[in-house]
């Protein structure tokens, strides 16, 4: 029949039930899609009443009360689009919509389309048909490499199913079986000419404040990344395991990033990309980043998502009366609380490990935009630093020569912002490579920094060991400034010295309003003081030059003049510490005779010596840029869409869900 | 005397100040809404019936003395002039008031005297009980009218086969009563007047209507035929055929009991005369009321006090709750069927009332058997509360109703009148709407009272119909009106509260299983954020004082307590105050973050200032209902928001200058070191500036993960509650509240009421006698008799956390927190921490409470000590090891607070405790009366072996002088102070539980 319609004529002139019949057999995708690929461009203007016409009849059987009929439509009309596309690769959107529906009809079309699926989707259908439906939109949304240029997406902004994602969300049990879909729909909608247009999935998305759609959100991105991290630490297990891969426990990491995982990351891309979209454009998801659930464990529930909520949003109806289908949580005591930020931040640490695959990069990248997102919104701020709200999150380490992968570590229950300041940390620590990820690393130090404000602003004394950040802070100068002609050829790395002594600005001068103990300002000159250039003191080890290479860059003219120069004015504290408090330290050692001075000695001539120290205040220490997603991040924003969508496109396979299935779930209905 | 003034309401003190207006009722806009709080009452608000109202009050009183001189002739001229004799009940207290000066006067018995008037009253009850008991007409005593014994027998006869005993014992009784006064009234002009004074009493006694036409016929004396026949059928047709209506009434039921009350003229009769006076004047108060509703073994008796309850004001009666339903539970029947009316009556008309009940009748019926316990009483009442059937009236179900009942024959003469009375009085149609609906199930379960009531109930529906169709009916506006209540609020009215504290205790169980205090924090944070979804509602804390709606749980500041197994926990709950808890609005929901200014609008890029701007035309309608409810939210001084503004303003900057990849300010701030001065500052002096903002505060704890609550409970009140406002999203709403309350699961708080209950009696004892003791009775909430609630005492940390956190003495704590010996502060702290002492000395002693280890003895910031969990007290105490044999905990620490042995202040510390024992052993009867009543039927360790009674009185001393008093202090103090047990118990609970 699929001929009779790739013919001149009307199929309809010989048969008046040829749509009915049609729609009644099973579809052939391979055959149609084939078929409209095999046509050339005469042959499309003789059938394109035809294809027209399958497209209008496509659309009417979406409202068909038999089932097969509907199931059949949608697979078609997937067919239909993909299949225009990969024919016409080059031509503009614009003849395809021709193709499909003709120009005139098209808005009429595409309004029926949209309506019909909004009803599927909200209505009380088979749950397999909202899923096909689901597939169908996934379809229409990737046929093309870069979202923007589909242009039939334009009819499906101007008919809107937010409404219908939001309510798949905001119900439990559509939400387990659709919810992945639904998500990643959103957020490719969303993406959709984001910085020519107004999108109103953008608006919608950024106004919505019903709490149980926003936690469904949450949940499912939860579940995903929960997932993700089940799966990593199941192959860890598996690979440290083995005999053989406790010898190559040094590439252990390189096994674990095999195909399947690198399948899970991109995968997990779109998921993280909803996330970001989610944290970035509603305020209100943040409060859904704290909420707590137990820690779902997905190999053994891998069906009910855990916290039921309820679908009836508070304040239209009686609230209370639900009370009692509050969610009771399983009581496992061994079963650590978490929360959504928990899984992410674990997920970060996974991702960030690796940063040589380019979609682990982008993964990583992302990972510390939303960060960055988060860690200037007060009210995360807010309960990252809530005294009362301690977790204990283990963070994924490295395993790296010169430490024990530290797996057992008995982490303290702490705030959660102690958990992002390890994560930065261990960022720090373990990316000084050649192949430098410097905008990973201006990221990682500008969260700090955010949080620093915060902090400082608040008043919050965090009890962190602030010498982990300093000591790697301090290293990632040092690598910075003997790797300096190297790096520069590619980066400007001034501009991230500059951040980093910023950062030590603002603890050397600020540091009575946010550091915890008295000893802790003492040890940061400790830290300071023990890399300091020119000590011979045997135990003050690592006696990199600290201030002079800077110093010998920005003497020299060239385009690095000035950015080296701010470093340099910049360094005026650090090296006035420096300079103050090493011929004290010196002549101490000479008068008691010491070789080696320990720790607490060279601490009590810090303390003893503050008085005559005059340090230099810098204002704007505590002013940020805050985050901006255009101009800077459209490219990397673009080009993840891009690659998202290539790998929905791939993954999204209609057969997947087998007629039989669909067949017998029908027979059992009607 | 001067106990029973004090003990009556504030608003009538003044009242009895001036003896030429023979005791005038209370201003009616203060009583009204206290008195008339019964969400069926026709609404005090509305300005037509209060109105009404306020006047008849006013009248009553110009009338009251003129009343019961004339009352003699009553009956006759209620025919012409009772327009609505109603099933009437008592009197609302400000109608009794005309009695007072009378029998001031003579009645002139201080409580003690009370108390010995239980055999007078026994003997009293006699005569009227035995004439009760013979059943109907003609018990009546010395000389009734004939025409009212033959009515009353004929009424008899013709509703006979409905008539339960005890309940015309009732009658019975209540008339012989009224017989005695009628007898000894003398005087018998001036009807006119009397009638004038019913009638302007009537809009009070109509909020008791529907009290009686739900249940208790029985309640109402019928002194003539007339007014009863015109309850039973038609309440309008009174005035016209009284005589020929006679018939129709199948018994005796309501007569308003005004006539009764101000009866007690002449002092001529008996002891029942004495004990009738005694129950009508002013002295009667609640706490008599209940003596005698125990001690009386005359269910005419029990049934004339269980009628009186309906005088008191709520709150008098709810402080007795406790003993009111342990009786209903424990007690015979009669008594149970006296305090019924007053139970159900107060169950329709408040939602936490009736809570509060069910949760007490569970508890109090656990200690019976489980057999018996199924059937009892008090597990029927239970659940008939929590069916949820006891509400008022329901307007939606009387309109399809209306039409049949205004078909049937019974309603059929009424109609006509009932139209008649809308049109000529607004008030008796409002209130004749609030006639409760549901009768059914509540007729159901109290049968014995169904029958005569049913036709009254049909008609009043009918009533209701027509006036809610009326034009001038006053329903709608009304706040209190259980109607308007009923339109919005779906059946179930009970329920949200019932969930919200299931929920709460289901999470204390819960925790129960966890095995660390961390673990324990973690899991009730995250179950509380999960209860905040459902937050607001129509839920309250029921410790808190004022009307409130809960919005939120700042779950975050939730702490799990220090408990071994149990997992108490204290959470912080914001409220918004309203007008009324049952009908007020529940606030709208505001999403956690709406603290912050809108950042969806700001973040967009770009293009999206246009985006923004379209998404709020676009969506203006949308977000009008949530935005609106935050008008003021850019008013607060939210430092956030300013700052936020700030920040934006640099970015835009930013965004248009820059376009290198520094970051601008950094940049700015570099160049303006080099162009500018250069400000330079002292190592040393960031250095000072740590070290003293640290040490800047010391009086905070630190945190410890064993002990999670020290840190929250030592933070002040205050600034706790600044501190959740400034988080919260409805702290900028005028009405917004912090309450606290702990929740415990696990244990049987029946024992901390009790000691609550007593701990408020010596309170106001102490009060009364203008002795300074101090001490602070917390409130308890008994949900079960294992679960229950606690509010805490506020900005105060237990002694053991005090000395663990501080390693200072008590005197050095004093010393750090308020200042050196001389200082205002200090001798403050110290006055209070004396005086608090010595109010708990007594109340150990006279409770035996042990167990007092240093976690049990809370001090708050202003230097008083807090006894709290009153697990072992009277006849019980920790494991019997033989410690704590002191009268009471008075450590060395203790007084070297107090100033050493020979300091001024133990010497008033002493003289206290002497005063206070004096005041309480003149009250003795009111604290035992308390404790006895909750023995009934317990089980409770505190009852335990047969003298805890005796004990307790014993410990009043009532046969010493105040010379052998003193001497008794003296010795009490010098025994707990050279008793080292005291010490050793401290000791055995370090080594044992780890408490200092």
């Amino acid at each position: 029949m699929y001929d009779e319609i790739f013919a001149k004529e009307d199929p309809a002139k010989n048969n008046p039930r040829f749509w009915d019949e049609l729609f009644l057999m099973k579809v052939n995708l391979e055959y149609l899609e084939s078929k409209l690929e095999s046509v050339d461009g005469e042959e499309v203007q003789r059938i394109q009443d035809n294809i027209n016409s399958l497209f209008h009849h496509c659309v009417q059987a979406l409202g068909e009360e038999h089932q097969i009929k509907v199931v059949n439509a949608l697979q078609t009309l997937c067919a239909l689009f993909r299949g225009v596309h990969q024919k016409n690769k080059s031509t503009s959107g614009f003849d395809i919509i021709n193709m499909l529906m003709g120009f005139d009809k098209a808005e009429q079309r595409m309004k029926d389309l949209m309506e019909r699926l909004d009803s599927l989707l909200c209505g009380d259908g088979s749950e397999s048909l909202k899923s096909l439906c689901l597939k169908l939109l996934l379809c229409l949304v990737t046929v093309t490499d870069n979202i923007s240029q589909n242009t039939i997406l334009e009819y499906v902004m101007i008919n809107s199913i937010f409404e219908a994602i939001l309510q798949i969300l905001s119900d439990v049990s559509s939400r387990g079986q659709h919810g992945y879909d639904a998500v990643v729909l959103l957020a490719l909608l969303v993406n959709y000419r984001k910085y020519e247009s107004v999108n109103p999935y953008i608006v919608k998305l950024s106004i919505v404040d019903d709490e149980p759609t926003l936690d469904g959100m949450g949940m499912v991105v939860h579940q995903a990344l929960t997932e993700y991290n089940r799966q990593y630490k199941d192959k860890e297990e598996e690979n440290q395991g083995g005999f053989f891969s406790t010898l190559t426990s040094m590439v252990g990491s390189m096994f674990i990033a095999d195909a399947d995982e690198k399948l899970s990351v991109q995968t997990n891309e779109a998921i993280l990309l909803a996330l970001y979209e989610a944290v970035h454009l509603n305020r209100n998801f943040i409060t859904v980043l704290a909420q707590s659930h137990p820690e779902i464990d997905i190999a053994t529930t891998p069906t009910t998502p855990t916290p039921t909520t309820p679908t009836t949003p508070l304040g239209t109806t009686p609230p209370s009366l639900d009370m009692m289908n509050n969610p009771e949580l399983p009581l496992d005591p061994n079963l650590q609380t978490s929360n959504l930020l928990i899984t992410f931040l674990k997920y970060a640490s996974i991702v960030m490990q690796d940063t040589k695959d380019e979609h682990r990069l982008n993964s990583a990248r992302l990972c510390l935009i939303i960060l960055t997102c988060i860690a200037e919104d007060q009210y995360a701020d807010a309960f990252l630093h809530d005294d009362n709200m301690n977790f204990r999150v283990n963070l994924h380490r490295m395993p790296m020569r010169h430490r024990k992968k530290a797996v057992d570590k008995n982490i303290p229950s702490r705030p959660l912002v102690c958990a992002v300041l390890d994560l930065m940390v261990e960022f720090i620590v373990t990316h000084m490579m050649k192949d430098f990820p410097m905008d990973l690393y201006l990221r990682c130090v500008q969260i700090i920094h955010k949080l620093l404000c915060y902090q400082k602003k608040c008043r919050i004394r965090l009890h962190y060991t602030w010498r982990e950040l300093w000591s790697a802070l301090i290293n990632l100068l040092k690598f910075l400034l003997s790797n300096e002609t190297t790096l520069l050829a590619k980066h400007n790395i001034f501009h991230l010295a500059l951040l980093v002594v910023n950062l030590f600005n603002m603890f050397i001068t600020y540091g009575d309003t946010f550091l915890p103990t008295s000893n802790s300002y003492d040890e940061l000159y400790y830290e300071i003081v023990r890399n300091a250039p020119g000590l011979r003191q045997p135990l003050l080890y690592g006696s990199v030059i600290l201030c002079l290479p800077v110093l010998r860059v920005s003497t020299n003219t060239g385009q690095w003049k000035e950015p080296a120069s701010k470093v340099t004015h910049a360094l005026v504290n650090v090296r006035a510490i420096i300079n103050h408090f090493n011929p004290k330290i010196e002549s101490y050692a000479a008068v008691n005779h010491i070789s080696q001075l320990s720790e607490e000695q060279v601490l009590e001539v810090v303390r003893s010596n503050y008085d005559t120290l005059t340090l230099k205040l810098q204002d704007g220490l505590d002013q940020f840029e805050r985050y901006s997603e255009q101009p800077k991040e459209a490219a990397f924003f673009k080009e993840l869409v891009r690659s998202i969508s290539l790998n929905v496109r791939k993954n999204v396979s209609l057969n997947t869900l087998s007629q039989d299935v669909l067949l017998k779930e029908f027979s059992t209905i009607s | 005397m001067a106990d029973a003034e004090v003990s009556l309401s504030p608003a009538l003190l003044p009242l009895h100040l001036s003896p030429t207006h023979s005791a005038a009722p209370p201003p009616p806009a203060s009583s009204s809404p206290t008195t008339f709080s019964c969400p069926s009452s026709p609404s005090s608000a509305s300005s037509s019936s209060s109105s009404s109202s306020s006047s008849s009050c006013s009248e009553s009183s110009s009338d009251c003395p003129a009343h019961h001189h004339h009352h003699h002739h009553h009956h006759h001229h209620h025919h012409h002039h009772h327009p609505r004799p109603q099933l009437q009940l008592p009197p609302p207290s400000n109608s009794e008031q005309p009695s007072s000066p009378s029998a001031s006067p003579r009645s002139s018995s201080p409580s003690g005297s009370i108390g010995s008037t239980g055999s007078l009253g026994s003997s009293a009850s006699e005569g009227i009980g035995s004439s009760g008991t013979s059943c109907g007409g003609d018990p009546r005593g010395p000389s009734p009218p004939l025409d009212v014994i033959s009515e009353d027998a004929m009424e008899m006869d013709l509703g006979g086969d409905q008539v339960i005993d005890p309940e015309v014992a009732l009658k019975a009784c209540q008339e012989v009563l009224l017989k005695v006064k009628l007898q000894n009234r003398e005087v018998p002009e001036q009807q006119q007047l009397d009638n004038k004074q019913q009638r302007d009493a009537q809009p009070q006694h109509q909020h008791y209507t529907d009290l009686t036409e739900c249940s208790s016929p029985q309640w109402h004396i019928s002194p003539d035929t007339s007014s009863i026949k015109e309850e039973e059928e038609d309440e309008e047709e009174d005035a016209e055929k009284q005589g020929s209506t006679s018939q129709q009434c199948p018994r005796p039921s309501a007569r308003p009991e005004s006539s009764l009350v101000p009866s007690a003229a002449s002092s001529s009769s008996s002891k029942q005369s004495w004990l009738l006076r005694l129950f009508e004047s002013k002295l009667f108060d609640v706490s008599m009321a209940i003596s005698y509703l125990y001690k009386s073994k005359e269910p005419g008796v029990q049934a004339y006090i269980g009628n009186r309850l309906f005088s008191f004001l709520d709150s008098e009666v709810d402080f007795y709750l406790p003993q009111l339903l342990n009786m209903y539970v424990h007690m015979d029947t009669e008594v149970g069927d006296a305090i019924r009316p007053y139970l159900i009556y107060r169950c329709r008309g408040s939602i936490t009332f009736s809570l509060l009940t069910a949760w007490l009748l569970g508890a109090y019926s656990s200690d019976m058997h489980i057999s018996t316990q199924r059937h009892s009483r008090g597990t029927k009442l239970r659940k008939l509360i929590l069916s949820d059937e006891l509400k008022p009236s329901a307007p939606s179900s009387n309109a399809p109703r209306a039409v049949s009942t205004s078909d049937s024959p019974v309603s059929s003469p009424s109609h006509r009148h009932c139209h008649r009375r809308h049109n000529s009085s607004n008030v008796e149609s409002s209130f004749s709407s609030t006639v409760p609906g549901p009768d059914s199930p509540v007729l159901g379960e109290a049968e014995v009272f169904v029958s005569p009531s049913r036709r009254t109930h049909q008609r009043s529906k009918s009533d209701a119909t027509t006036a809610s169709s009326g034009p001038g009916s006053g329903l709608r506006r009304t706040g209190s009106n259980p109607k308007v209540e009923a339109v919005h609020e779906e059946p179930e009215r009970l329920r949200p509260q019932r969930e919200f504290v299931k929920s709460l205790l289901g999470i204390g169980k819960r925790l129960a299983t966890l095995p660390t205090k961390e673990q324990k924090t973690q899991r009730l944070i995250s179950e509380l954020s999960l209860l905040n979804h459902k937050l607001p509602a129509r839920v309250w804390l029921p410790t808190a004082e004022n009307q409130h709606h809960v919005c939120r749980i700042p779950h975050t500041q939730a702490v799990v307590l220090n408990s071994k197994d149990k997992a108490p926990y204290i959470i912080y709950v914001e409220v918004l105050e309203c007008e009324n808890f049952e009908t007020s609005a529940v606030p709208v929901r505001i999403p956690e973050t709406r603290i912050r200014s809108a950042r969806s609008a700001e973040n967009l890029d770009c293009g999206s200032a246009v985006l923004a701007a379209n998404a709020n035309a676009m969506t203006s309608e949308h977000r009008a209902g949530s935005f609106s409810t935050v008008p003021n939210y850019d008013n607060d001084d939210e430092a956030w928001a300013t700052d936020d503004i700030g920040q934006l303003q640099v970015e835009a900057e930013a965004q248009t200058s820059s376009s290198d990849n520094i970051s601008q300010f950094s940049v700015d701030s570099i160049t303006s070191l080099e162009s500018k001065e250069p400000v330079f500052i002292a190592a040393g002096d960031i250095r000072r500036r740590l070290s003293e903002n640290l040490a800047h505060t010391p009086t905070s704890f630190r945190r410890d993960p064993e002990d999670p609550s020290a840190v929250a409970l030592k933070e002040p009140w205050e600034e706790k509650v600044r501190r959740i406002r400034e988080g919260s999203p409805y702290g900028h709403l005028l009405s917004w509240r912090l309450l606290s309350v702990i929740v415990k699961c696990g244990d049987d708080l029946r024992q901390e009421l009790l000691a609550y209950q007593v701990l408020r009696q010596l309170q106001s004892i102490w009060q009364q006698e203008r002795v300074p003791l101090w001490i602070k009775p917390y409130k308890i909430l008994v949900m079960s008799s294992d679960s229950g609630m606690i509010e805490p005492v506020l900005n105060a940390v237990s002694l053991h956390q005090v000395r663990k956190q501080s390693q200072l003495s008590l005197l050095d704590y004093f010393l750090q927190e308020h200042g050196s010996f001389t200082t205002e502060a200090f001798l403050t702290a110290q006055r209070n921490f004396v005086q608090s002492c010595a109010g708990y000395s007594l109340i150990c002693y006279l409770l035996q409470v042990k167990d007092r280890h240093n976690g049990n003895i809370l001090l708050d910031s202003e230097g008083h000590i807090i006894h709290i969990d009153f697990g072992f007290i009277l006849s019980s105490s920790p494991r019997n090891l033989g410690f704590e044999t002191s009268a009471f905990k008075l450590t060395s620490e203790f007084v070297d607070v107090m100033g050493g042995l020979d300091g001024d202040m133990f010497i008033y510390y002493k003289m206290l405790m002497l005063q206070g024992l004096i005041a309480a052993r003149k009250h003795m009867e009111k604290v035992l009366q308390i404790v006895e009543i909750m023995q009934q039927g317990s089980h409770l360790p505190c009852f335990h072996g047969s003298s805890t009674i005796r004990g307790l009185k014993e410990r009043f001393h009532m046969s010493l002088t105040e010379e052998q008093l003193q001497l008794l202090v003296e010795q009490l103090v010098d025994g707990s102070m050279r008793s080292i047990t005291t010490k050793l118990y401290d000791s055995f609970q370090y080594v044992t539980n780890g408490i200092m």
